[in-house]
């Protein structure tokens, strides 16, 4: 059995994505990181999910949430493509693309992730700092869980945010994607370097 | 992977990754080797605008077997139309139109039915065209040609 050519399901999402068909659309891309899963919504990228995550429920989740017309095209996709794989190689220090939260529904949580955005390269903040910023300093416990929770993973930098106990804490994608990232951005903690 | 049917759509291109080699051969068995593919094109297309309007989730492979078994037969009817009106009055046109495709398609059906079908989609009769040379009411004819779509579509289901 001949398999699908790629060019047909090429042409197939570039006429869909002309005629409007298109709720999402998604690629798959190798990066250092691992293999990543990235999806468009019609505002901006709506959800990065490392290897770790299940794709056929992280599709699901998609289409549960703008619709079951998800799919997929490198070729649409090639501008977050080639910013995500410039960034993550080193071959470029800004990452900017459009972000669409909407699957961050608590209210404390986007704001979380909005102030999140804020926070330059090569910089770090404490969970109870992000916290303050956000409006609730008690709240870090609450800024933990919106971290973990983050749908847009390294556009919304979640891994620059750390205890204030000087380790690395945890992150949605494993401590190990958290230290490549920091050590990426040269933003490694001292307390974490090797000696 | 099996997509499960549930209440809920599953996303498109999961069905595409799922089914999309078998539904190339149902296209090229349909419309040939070479016509499989824009067949396939056109059908993906048609049935991503129809997909959210489906109403529950089920057999959806059998759906779109469906979807792919009707872009063939339209691509037919086009391909069939364009003979037609480009033909010069005398000297038959050169072209590689091949009816083996079809007539493989409607194979399964009885001859009478066979009979219906040609009239309509290889001669492009209108109803009373075919009424006249089948000797029936053109209601008749009209609903002898709808059955026996509904007959191929399910029989690729």
């Amino acid at each position: 059995m001949t398999p699908l050519p790629e060019s047909l399901l090429e042409s197939v999402a570039a006429a869909a994505v002309r005629e409007g068909l298109a709720d999402a659309i998604f690629t798959r891309l190798n990066t250092p990181l691992g293999r990543l899963l990235v999806v468009q919504g019609p505002s901006g990228i709506i959800r990065i999910a490392f290897e770790t995550e299940r794709e056929d429920a992280v599709l699901a989740e998609i289409a549960r949430t703008l619709g079951p017309n998800v799919i997929a095209s490198d070729r649409e996709l090639a501008p977050a493509r080639d910013a995500l794989s410039a960034y993550l190689e080193g071959d470029a220090t800004q990452l900017e693309l459009p972000v669409d939260l909407r699957l961050t529904t608590a209210p404390f949580r986007r704001v979380v992730l909005e102030e999140l955005r804020s926070v330059p390269r090569g910089q770090t903040v404490s969970y109870g700092e992000l916290a303050r910023r956000a409006g609730n300093p008690r709240a870090s416990r609450a800024v933990g869980s919106a971290c973990a929770r983050n749908p847009v993973p390294i556009v919304v930098p979640c891994h620059r945010v750390l205890p204030s106990t000087g380790r690395l804490g945890n992150y949605g994608g494993g401590p190990e994607r958290k230290r490549v990232l920091l050590e990426l951005e040269g933003a490694i903690p001292r307390s974490l370097r090797p000696t | 992977m099996a997509v499960r049917s549930t209440g809920v759509l599953p996303p498109f291109w999961t069905l595409v990754e799922a089914h999309g080699d078998e539904l190339l051969v149902h296209a090229r068995k349909l419309a040939g080797d070479e016509h499989g593919e824009d067949v396939l094109q056109d059908a993906l297309l048609r049935a991503l605008r129809a997909y959210p309007r489906l109403r529950h989730a089920e057999h959806l492979r059998a759906w779109l077997y469906r979807v792919v078994t009707s872009a063939a037969i339209d691509l037919h009817r086009r391909r069939r139309n364009e003979v037609v009106t480009d033909e010069p009055p005398v000297q038959a046109t050169v072209d590689d139109y091949d009816d083996g495709a079809f007539e493989q398609l409607i194979e399964p059906l009885s001859e009478p039915t066979r009979a219906a079908l040609r009239l309509r989609f290889v001669d492009d009769l209108d109803y009373e065209g075919i009424a006249a040379r089948l000797g029936c009411s053109p209601a008749a004819a009209r609903q002898r040609v709808s059955t026996a779509v509904r007959t191929l579509r399910e029989s690729f289901a």
